[in-house]
């Protein structure tokens, strides 16, 4: 039986009432982003006819709209070079559109000022294709640094991280630094630390990629988790098994482009 | 008081990946209070030194003509249009001729066939006892000399212009340490935060991407230059306070001048040395975080 069942249950990320006590910073932001979304019950990720060239002339993306509703999960396939990472990186705010418009909880990026990118980014967990882990930080430093981001307490930071890191089975590495890892548990440390504060946007960018078809079930286990809490799933992926048959959306993207 | 704690974690993690700088740092700061503090102290104890020196700097005007009581209030005037004095004290020739009476002792009978005609008349006058007018005493002389019937000024003239040039010596150096505390432990400080934000590069950069807030990212550092401001300069001003004690136990045996009679910066002059050495350190780590950080 996956660990993922046993122990303390997920908190779904949108399970953050008016009513229910929220002393942290955290639920503040929380509160603060769903109150926009609620307001005006738009898409949670709202990219249309967005452009983004690379210079010199790399068209990445060519006018390619995509609305995903708070709460949906939904995967972005497409050949290498299709333009999913770049996508992703728009939604996170780490790339600029050359046109176009991109919103997020209902709050048009290009407009945010540095603390409220900051906000936005505090609910968003990405799992680079890169990974970007800390190669001399242990698997659990790197994976706590989102919840150290936001000041949790110690003891919380401990349980959860634990918890993520037993549903990928990384538990028994923790202590070790992430640059010893295979890339397969690099890539799950990174994926550990996309997950670990149950973000409202978890932005996954081929999170299967190194990964055995075993592991890969947990990693969707973990996703369907979250998901069912309520945190918005985009996952970029040309990894087919991770998506044959599921209910969920797939949009595929060619040369930039979306197609049918 | 959780940020807090985050903070100080935060620190002492950065601390752990640079000491060898870190101490580098501390290094500078405790001898840059050290040398500066240093000097201060020794033109501290050379102005005081100077005050068990009043008589010698005593200006003695002669005259050929003793001063009526009624122009005393005139040539007092003169007198000050120079400079302001401590005190002017009008001797006449009978009260000299006491003076001198009285210092001979049980030889003051040679003085007996002869009158007070033999002692001139003289003014004496006592400059104000601080650098900046005893370092004019020779101006102050030429000055005096050209009082209507003065004959001749007399003062310790060599152990005045000597001392005067020492302290001015050491004024200088006071004021040259004090640029190398500013310059050193500024440049430290924030040479020191540089490293660490260069080795932490990619740190920040993840730190950045997952939303960390200024202050999240900041305020480790400021801790960081306000910790080597707080231990540096203390240390500093506790080696110069070990020095000093030393020192003192050496010179002021028994029977020795109490020219040496060495005395320490008051508390609240250590503390203030202390405090603008620890502003400085903050200021540079602030001013080196402004400068090579993005977030
Ligand atoms: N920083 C960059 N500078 C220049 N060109 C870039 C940059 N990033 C991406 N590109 C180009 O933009 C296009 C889309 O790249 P992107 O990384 O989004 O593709 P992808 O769909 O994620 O591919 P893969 O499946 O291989 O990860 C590619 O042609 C790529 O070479
Ligand atoms: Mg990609």
């Amino acid at each position: 039986m996956p660990a993922v069942h046993g122990g303390r249950p997920f908190r779904p990320a949108a399970d953050v009432r008016p009513g229910a006590p929220d002393t942290d910073f955290d639920n503040k932001v929380r509160l603060h982003f769903m109150s926009e979304q609620n307001r005006e019950n738009r898409p949670f990720v709202d990219v249309v006819k967005v452009t983004k060239v690379y210079s010199p002339d790399i068209v990445a993306l060519q006018d390619v709209s995509l609305s995903v509703d708070r709460g949906e999960m939904i995967f972005l396939t497409g050949m290498s070079g299709a333009g999913k990472s770049t996508l992703l990186k728009l939604i996170s705010c780490m790339e600029r559109p050359n046109k176009g418009l991109i919103e997020v909880a209902g709050r048009d990026t290009a407009k945010l000022k540095k603390g409220e990118i900051q906000e936005l980014r505090q609910q968003i967990g990405m799992a680079y294709q890169d990974f970007k882990i800390l190669p001399r930080h242990t698997v659990f430093q790197n994976v706590a640094m989102p919840m150290e981001v936001l000041y949790r307490p110690g003891r919380e930071i401990k349980e959860r991280v634990n918890e993520v890191l037993e549903a990928l089975r990384m538990d028994h590495k923790k202590n070790l630094p992430a640059g010893k890892l295979s890339r397969g548990e690099q890539q799950r440390v990174a994926i550990a630390r996309a997950a670990v504060n149950r973000p409202a946007l978890i932005l996954a960018d081929e999170p299967t990629g190194n990964l055995d078809s075993e592991i890969s079930t947990l990693v969707m286990k973990l996703f369907t988790e979250l998901n069912e809490g309520g945190s918005t799933i985009i996952i970029a992926t040309h990894d087919s098994s991770i998506y044959e048959g599921t209910s969920h959306r797939v949009v595929r993207l060619e040369h930039g482009m979306f197609t049918a | 008081m959780s940020r807090l704690k985050y903070h100080i974690k935060q620190t002492w993690r950065n601390l752990g990946q640079s000491w060898g700088t870190q101490i580098m740092t501390l290094f500078t700061v405790s001898l840059s209070v050290l040398i500066f503090s240093f000097f201060l102290l020794i033109y501290v104890n050379i102005l005081a030194a100077g005050d068990r020196f009043s008589d010698e700097l005593r200006l003695v005007v002669y005259l050929d003509h003793e001063v009526v009581p009624e122009m005393q209030p005139q040539i007092r005037k003169k007198i000050m249009d120079f400079s302001e004095v401590e005190n002017i004290v009008f001797v006449s020739r009978k009260e000299a001729f006491e003076r001198f009476r009285k210092q001979l002792g049980k030889n003051s009978d040679v003085l007996d066939d002869l009158g007070p005609e033999i002692m001139p008349p003289s003014i004496e006058v006592s400059p104000l006892r601080d650098l900046e007018h005893l370092s004019q005493l020779k101006e102050f002389s030429d000055y005096l000399a050209t009082l209507p019937g003065a004959l001749k000024v007399q003062y310790g003239q060599n152990w005045v212009e000597r001392f005067g040039h020492f302290t001015e010596l050491v004024r200088m150096t006071v004021i040259m340490s004090g640029v190398l505390l500013v310059m050193a432990t500024g440049f430290m400080v924030s040479y020191t935060i540089r490293l660490t934000v260069v080795a932490k590069d990619a740190e920040l950069e993840i730190l950045r991407l997952l939303g960390a807030s200024s202050s999240y990212v900041q305020t480790p550092l400021l801790i960081e230059g306000l910790m080597q401001g707080i231990i540096g300069s203390t240390l500093g001003m506790a080696l110069l306070y070990a020095l000093y004690t030393w020192a003192a136990g050496r010179l002021s045996g028994p029977g020795f001048l109490r020219l040496f009679d060495l005395t320490f910066f008051s508390p609240l002059t250590a503390c203030a040395i202390i405090l603008v050495s620890i502003a400085m350190c903050t200021g540079g780590s602030l001013i080196a975080i402004r400068k090579y950080m993005r977030i």
